[in-house]
């Protein structure tokens, strides 16, 4: 379709009619997934993770209760959820994400492509900082990255925003073919409850956004187009369509912004000013402290300063003549920025002199960092960035640096904390060498190789691991997924490590520990290290839903190191979302009980079988409900290790937190599990299957529900009558692979 | 429209016009719905806006959590976000966070305290090193306990009746949010409201005025190794700041009736809380042990009964 007729002008005038506007009390988060129902959507793509979560859980939460008609995949990675969502877009539909820091990095590789073919989806990002070390909190560098990927880009300052910049920033996608991305702060805005106004009827939305407009679709067959081609010189002539539709959108913004304020009574801008406009001093600022900048404002007014801070709506289109207008005459402005360019000057900062260079301005821009990790910021930051411009000619030389970082310190001089801790040796460490039975009494004498930790009482992770490890001798290095084994343990500037300890993004464990154990047999080789050391990458479940083709890597390779999964059936360190182990009809924060839904709608992965195709010397599952078998595999996936190759175990592990259940219950539960054949106890060595454990042939065998009884309130329902046909179910497929197991078992050819 | 009531006058107020709580809790409290309930009423039926932010980050059960509230009269500009760090009104949740969390950083002068505790305003104050202001001790555990409510329950009246919360709202909200709780929580309303205890204590110099924790460690951007590397052997979590893990009470240990097979060992989610030494389990470490009770499961049963016994009184959930 050609360009110019994208634009309806007339259509939009007709959406202006004055709608009744409600009071909605919700956080950001919970007023996205509030615009999301409103506009009407066919469908969402998601994937959890913090802050971002609760609009995905949301959204299913309405769909589960009958109260919203849209597609809602649970993506098994950030680059498959947003990769469904161009699915959804190319085949016509209309398509929403949310997601947040790492998230959006995994996404990178599509966010370019969606903007090139021109899908007007609608990403929400709830803004956090991009890094290691690993930190959960506010920075827009994530935000920063999207500058360049051809996304328009609204930034919503407060709560209310979150919802009006979701309702409009759909209107001009579609209306200009391009992807919008809705940023607002993580937790400082993400976690905000506010009270603010809605719509009163979803009519009323979806009046104003109007249906999507017709545009060439993959399910088109009368007109089969072929999307994504290969291109070779004519690729720059893409780059300048991309650029005349960030025109367009430039000029259509300000009308949608109109026709909002028309409906509403709710105004924006690209960017607003708050304060005197021939201010002698400015702080040009985003987001949620932008918002907090004008108590800043207000303060030193109150001190008959005139001063002004700049807070953009619009980053992309790059509002040229408004950021220019809104700066003005004001001399000196502080550009303050969560975010950082290291060794260059900042990304607005650099935009903003381009800008006033262009017209040959000489305001003074000075910049500064802030409110990276999450640092709050409050009005007094702004008073102390808003005087830092104001005084700047009279401060002393060694303040006067145009770039640097507001917030940061430098630590107490001579700070040398005491030894409290001598490293672990191989020696005493070495207990289960030449001991032919598993003595519990002898084990006893192993020291832990973690310390205090912060996980919840009763937790799995750690029940299993201190029982796991009792069985692994010597040296040990850990690397740790993301996950609550992580987040419990190493919390800056402590650790409950003794031993060196890795943890890489997400679910890069299983890749990282494969460099590392090349360099060990590489150094070892070399005779530069001496000592034999276990390496133990740590997982939950999750790790190996997004990192499962990393896994797979690891164990094609044989690359020699234990990969232990503590399998807790979900995200729990994220706050409870599906996992696709988690069992069919599991109750989860993304996949809610109600009228529509009846939790997870898939039978568990079984990640074992995945890997057995992997023809992987060894592989296992292991329980704590069967403290000896887990200490025999722990020795013998050392063994393995050891003589070169890759040993894989899966642990199944409570959650009380997330699941509902006791505390104290875990290590029944645990074994209600083994004995239901939810989690059989087997391993496969060398390609043959051994059952470690027969509950049939003992005459101990119990129902599905026998075990879901114990398990907590994600899986309590399971054991009542309205569910008893889903119950059936999931009892015929944990019998199906019963079954199949017990044959596998018999002969060692399978 | 709503009719808001607009007799509301709000006991504080900072030169923006807000009145700040922050309450101080652990995971698992309940101090999040505590703080989400009144914020609604607040915003729903009285003439109040404000702000309801919670701490950041995953809220493990049994680590430490805190809740921001502010208010200010409907018409007031709500700009900042993130937790107030300048309560005027601090409702502690479990007096055993008092001093390793230092909660009287920040804490206003004239402050308003409620705190869950068996003590006294008197003992509290000295606790807390509380500059000037009224305390107001109550026991909403055992009052939880008896009426079979929640701990967030009794707290949460003694806040609504210090910002003049009308009753009758509160009650109308609470059985609304939790009809199946509601005549247990109602109970917890009038016990709560019939049996705290309050005194004022004026700026008598005894402790001075503490401004707001800041986010400052030992370690910055001069010090700090490449990456944030920890180095274990000086930083390893051994006691680190909580002299005990867990707010929960602990098992009790019977050293005579012991067999040292092991078995709690192997089911112990906290490494470390078993003691052995010589190959016989001597005793819990409450460094260590959160209470999940894990262990006194695992016990076996012998003719002498179990070594590992849950306490007779088990903290509320």
């Amino acid at each position: 379709m050609p360009l110019d007729t994208l634009i309806e002008k007339t259509e939009l005038k007709k959406a202006v009619a004055a709608a009744t506007q409600v009071t909605f009390i919700g956080s950001g988060n919970e007023v996205a997934a509030k615009a999301i129902l409103d506009i009407g959507y066919d469908g969402e793509g998601y994937y959890p993770i913090t802050p971002s979560c609760e609009v995905g859980e949301m959204v299913s939460r309405a769909i589960a209760n009958g109260e919203a008609d849209m597609s809602f995949v649970v993506g098994t990675s950030e680059l498959a959820a947003i990769s469904v969502v161009t699915g959804m877009a190319i085949a016509g539909g209309r398509a929403v994400d949310v997601t947040s820091s790492q998230g959006l990095m995994l996404k990178a590789e599509e966010m370019p492509a969606i903007s090139g073919l021109g899908l007007p989806v609608v990403l929400n990002l709830a803004t956090r900082d991009i890094n290691a070390p690993l930190n959960i909190k506010n920075g827009h560098s994530d935000l920063m990255a999207t500058l360049g990927w051809g996304w328009l880009t609204f930034c919503a300052p407060t709560v209310q925003a979150v919802y009006d910049l979701n309702v409009i920033a759909i209107k001009v996608a579609e209306t200009v073919n391009l992807p919008a991305i809705v940023a607002y702060d993580g937790f400082h805005t993400s976690h905000a409850n506010r009270r603010i106004l809605v719509f009163a009827r979803r009519e009323d939305v979806r009046r104003f956004v109007g249906p999507t407009p017709p545009r060439l679709n993959l399910l088109d067959l009368e007109h089969p187009h072929t999307f994504g081609p290969y291109m070779n010189d004519d690729l720059i002539n893409t780059k300048v369509q991309l650029d005349e539709k960030f025109k367009r959108a430039y000029d259509l913004i300000p009308e949608v912004f109109e026709a909002f304020f028309q409906l509403t009574g709710r105004r924006y801008n690209f960017v607003e000013v708050y304060g005197d406009p021939d201010a002698e001093a400015g702080l040009f600022i985003l987001n949620s402290a932008g918002e907090a900048s004008k108590a800043s404002v207000d303060r030193m007014r109150a001190e008959n300063k005139r001063v002004k801070a700049i807070i953009p709506t619009v980053l992309r289109p790059w509002p040229e003549d408004e950021m220019r207008e809104a700066i003005g005459d004001t001399p000196r402005l502080v550009v303050a920025e969560r975010a950082s360019q290291y060794g260059a000057g900042n990304y607005l900062a650099n935009e903003l002199g381009a800008t006033l260079q262009r017209a040959g301005k000489t305001n003074l821009l000075i910049s500064r960092t802030y409110g990276i990790g999450g640092l709050n910021f409050r009005p007094e930051d702004g008073v102390e960035l808003l005087n830092l411009a104001w005084h700047y000619p009279s401060i002393t030389e060694d303040e006067r640096k145009l770039r640097g970082y507001y917030g940061a310190w430098p630590g107490e001089p001579g700070y040398d904390p005491p030894e409290i801790f001598t490293p672990l040796t191989a020696a005493e460490t070495t207990l289960n060498a030449n001991q032919a039975k598993i003595d519990f009494k002898h084990l006893s004498q192993m020291p832990s190789r973690i310390a205090k930790h912060s996980a919840c009482p009763g937790c799995g992770m750690f029940a299993n691991l201190n029982l796991f490890m009792r069985g692994i001798d010597g040296n040990v290095v850990f690397l740790f997924n993301t996950g609550c084994g992580m987040v419990v343990t190493t919390g800056f500037p402590n650790t409950s490590f003794k031993t060196p300890y890795f943890h890489n993004l997400f679910h890069n464990g299983a890749s990282t520990a494969t460099g590392v154990v090349e360099m060990y047999r590489r150094f070892r080789a070399q005779g530069r290290i001496k000592d034999e050391i276990t390496f133990i990458v740590v997982s939950g479940d999750g790790g190996d839903d997004i990192g499962m083709d990393q896994v797979i890597g690891s164990a094609l390779r044989n690359d020699p190191f234990i990969m232990l999964e503590y399998d807790n059936k979900g995200y729990m360190n994220t706050g409870g979302q599906l996992c696709y182990t988690g069992f069919k009809g599991e109750r989860f924060t993304n996949a809610p009980l109600g009228k529509m839904g009846q939790g997870k709608q898939q039978h568990s992965k079984d990640i074992i079988e995945i890997l057995r195709g992997t023809n992987s010397p060894y592989l296992f599952t292991a329980a704590e409900s069967n403290p000896r078998d887990m200490i025999a595999k722990a020795r013998k996936a050392q063994a393995m290790v050891r003589a070169g190759n890759f040993a894989f175990g899966k642990v199944f592990s409570v959650c009380p937190l997330n699941w509902g259940a006791e505390d104290s219950k875990g290590n029944e539960i645990v074994d209600r599990a083994v004995k239901s054949c939810l989690f059989p106890l087997y391993e496969i060595e060398n390609g043959i299957t051994h059952l470690n454990y027969d509950p049939q042939a003992s005459g101990r065998k119990i129902s599905v529900q026998a075990a879901f009884e114990l398990m907590g309130t994600a899986f309590s329902h399971l054991t009542k009558e309205q569910f008893a046909g889903l119950t059936r179910e999931i009892q015929d497929e944990t019998d199906r692979r019963w079954d199949r197991l017990k044959e596998l078992a018999t002969n060692p050819k399978l | 429209m709503t009719t808001f009531n607009t007799n509301v006058q709000l006991p504080f107020q900072d030169d923006l016009g807000f009145c700040n709580v922050l309450m101080s809790a652990i995971g698992g409290d309940g101090a999040n719905m505590a703080a989400k309930l009144l914020f609604k009423v607040c915003v729903t039926y009285l003439d109040l806006d404000g702000a309801y932010d919670a701490k950041y980050g995953s809220e493990k059960k049994g680590t430490p959590t805190d809740v921001s509230l502010r208010f200010c009269k409907f018409g007031t500009s709500v700009r900042e976000s993130g937790p107030t760090n300048r309560p005027h009104i601090l409702c502690i949740f479990r007096d055993a966070l008092i001093r390793p969390l230092a909660l009287n950083r920040g804490l206003q002068k004239n402050a308003l305290v409620i705190a869950n505790t068996r003590r006294s305003p008197e003992e509290i104050r000295d606790d807390l090193r509380l500059h000037s202001g009224t305390i107001c001790c109550l026991d909403a555990t055992r009052i939880a306990l008896e009426t079979n409510s929640r701990l967030n329950i009794p707290i949460l009246v003694l806040l609504a009746k210090f910002l003049q919360i009308p009753m009758e709202t509160l009650r109308k909200v609470v059985g609304e949010t939790w009809p199946r709780a509601s005549t247990a929580n109602l109970q917890a309303f009038d016990r709560a409201l019939g049996s705290f205890a309050q005194k004022r204590f004026e700026a008598d110099g005894k402790y001075p005025l503490v401004p707001p924790a800041e986010p400052r460690g030992r370690i910055g951007y001069m010090n700090m190794n490449e990456g944030g590397a920890i180095n274990a052997t000086t930083h390893l979590n051994l006691s680190s700041s909580m002299p005990s893990a867990s707010i929960n009470p602990l098992p009790d240990f019977h050293a005579e009736i012991c067999t040292h097979c092991g078995l709690c060992m192997l089911a112990c989610s906290d490494p470390g809380a078993i003691v052995w030494d010589d190959k016989k389990m001597i005793a819990i470490d409450a460094v260590y042990c959160k209470g999940c009770m894990r262990c006194v499961e695992a016990c076996p049963d012998t003719k002498k009964g179990k070594a590992l016994t849950a306490p007779a009184e088990l903290a509320v959930a």
